[in-house]
């Protein structure tokens, strides 16, 4: 062998163990993250059990009932609709290894795109996975992708038009699944999981559904409940009796033209009664700096804390932080209190879900001490 | 004895003097401005907060409409304009509008409320959520066209509203959370 071949095999082999390094991490990512539900889930289900086209693909996520075997309303919850936004993520897993139902069925998808969860968006360094330690040990969660993972759904638009609306929206949005709803059976990969989660909350009579999201702290819809007029009455008693537990959400009205969210298509398309709600998460922001798990649990951001104290941005941001605990507290009060309300509204249907941690609980011991 | 009664005449007439002062303050709070019914409540910014402030004259038992798009025609019968200040991009999709057509839409309803003689009130609920930005032009606007305030403290911590209500001698009042805005807002009415 000459010097030529050993310098040119030298450089295969180390093209190779990167290669096979960067597989084994890439494959990794589409291990699933474990569940651990409370002792009263009642079955579990997939996605692709509403919609055959879904069956084996990334996206035949996860489903898990309670159901109290009593008459009452049926909730729905989503997280994990945007894989990078883990509040909502955790939330639902928080309630799904808590909940006590006593009245009603409960529906919980803690990763509603799983797709998302298998990659993580380009060019923004995020770290792939976060760490939370509970009393069973350290559990490991990812962080993935706002949209579907390109594998599943390739390649995108320059422009993806919204159906049946005709909205039109950049690309990248064709692989998000809160731009897709109602979906359709014979559209994109995204399209089929928005119209599974419709045939969903068609068939499983869903009364009342929560999606649960974050958004960057310059944003203006934050630390917000955004809902559809069918619930206006109800998310506005739920901010009023946040307010007495020292707790403000803003209160939005979920546009008519913004075509293809949940908190429009979910409540146009079928009798659900509707809620988003969104908290501050300093990874997600353009000014947040250093990208780690630290920012994913701590939501501590040196440049967010300037820009506060400038006074030049409006942005929802605490000087001490926004630490995942204090996040999914949030996500957990504002489920509370808004199912609270609907229960009060609808007093001959109720749905009551016991064993669920506080605000104050969440704050005081953190997110693990309420994950099995 | 003469002794005694200048005692007596001392206590009389510091007795007289705290009486006099306590009617005084009375009459000082029975100035406090009324306002009229009916009432119609409009938003600036088209925030839901304006459906909140309804919420609470509703709970006040208020003769009042809640109108977030008003136009200046509905200001017909009207006694008392409540305006609900604060900017939300969502609500003004809801509501089909831009911001320019909002602004123009409440510049227009501020103006024929004035020249209606009709008073204007605001009412600030949305504490930091519903300041700076793109809501202190609705902010501004309908603070300094107001005959009175009641802002819930979070968003009057850099004095925003209190240093409009001390320049155009306006009264206001600062409440602690929206709830407690109920109260003042019913007062206001006769």
């Amino acid at each position: 062998m000459n010097k030529k071949n050993i310098v040119t095999y030298s450089i295969l082999c180390v093209a190779l163990f990167i290669g096979g390094m960067a597989a084994h991490d890439f494959l990794q990512m589409h291990e699933e993250d474990v569940f651990k539900p409370s002792a009263t889930l009642t079955k579990t289900g997939r996605l692709g059990d509403y919609w055959q086209g879904l069956k084996g693909t990334s996206n035949d996520s996860k489903i898990f009932y309670f159901d109290s075997g009593k008459p009452g309303a049926t909730v729905l919850l989503l997280g994990g609709t945007h894989p990078n936004e883990p509040a909502g993520f955790i939330t639902a897993t928080v309630i799904l290894e808590n909940v006590r139902i006593t009245k009603g069925k409960a529906i919980i998808l803690p990763q509603a795109c799983e797709s998302g969860f298998t990659c993580t968006d380009p060019f923004e360094g995020n770290p792939r996975y976060f760490h939370i330690k509970t009393k069973s040990g350290n559990r490991k969660f990812r962080f993935g992708s706002r949209v579907a993972n390109p594998l599943d759904q390739w390649p995108d638009p320059l422009v993806y038009t919204h159906y049946p609306s005709g909205s039109k929206y950049s690309g990248f949005e064709s692989r998000n699944l809160n731009r897709s709803y109602p979906g359709r059976p014979d559209g994109s990969f995204i399209e089929q999981t928005a119209y599974a989660i419709m045939q969903l909350i068609k068939t499983g009579k869903v009364d009342v559904a929560f999606d649960l999201h974050e958004a960057a702290p310059e944003i203006p819809i934050i630390n917000a409940i955004v809902y559809h007029e069918k619930g206006e009455m109800i998310a506005l008693n739920a901010v009023l009796s946040l307010e007495m537990e020292e707790l403000r959400y803003k209160p939005e009205l979920s546009p008519k033209n913004f075509r293809g969210l949940s908190h429009r298509e979910w409540g146009d398309n079928t009798d659900v009664i509707p809620f988003l709600m969104e908290t501050s998460n300093p990874i997600q922001g353009r000014l947040r700096g250093k990208t780690d798990e630290e920012l994913i649990l701590k939501g501590i951001s040196p440049r967010y804390k300037e820009a506060l104290e400038s006074g030049a941005l409006n942005i929802e941001y605490l000087p001490s932080g926004e630490p995942l605990k204090r996040r999914v507290g949030r996500h957990l009060a504002g489920f509370k209190a808004i199912l609270e309300a609907y229960n009060e509204e609808y007093p001959e249907k109720q749905a009551l879900l016991e064993n669920l941690p506080d605000y104050s609980d969440l704050m005081e011991k953190g997110v693990g001490a309420f994950l099995n | 004895m003469m002794r005694m009664s200048k005692v007596t005449l001392l206590t009389v007439f510091v007795l007289m003097l705290f009486i006099s002062l306590l009617s005084a303050q009375k009459a000082s709070a029975d100035k406090t401005q009324k306002f009229e019914q009916p009432v119609l409540i409009s938003s600036a910014g088209q925030s839901a907060d304006v459906k909140l402030v309804g919420m609470l004259a509703k709970k006040r038992k208020l003769n009042a409409t809640v109108t977030p798009m008003a136009k200046a025609a509905d200001l017909k019968g009207v006694k008392t304009l409540v305006i609900v200040p604060g900017f939300s991009s969502k609500g003004l999709g809801a509501a089909g509008v831009s911001q320019k057509d909002e602004l123009n839409r409440v510049k227009s309803l501020v103006s024929e409320a004035q020249k209606l003689n009709i008073p204007i009130v605001l009412v600030h609920i949305g504490g930091n959520a519903r300041r700076k930005g793109n809501s202190d032009t609705f902010n501004k606007l309908v603070g300094e066209a107001s005959k009175q305030m009641i802002v819930v403290a979070q968003g009057d911590e850099d004095k925003f509203f209190t240093n409009i209500a001390d320049a155009k001698k306006i009264p206001i009042v600062i409440v602690p959370k929206i709830v407690k805005a109920a109260k003042p807002l019913g007062n206001l009415f006769k």
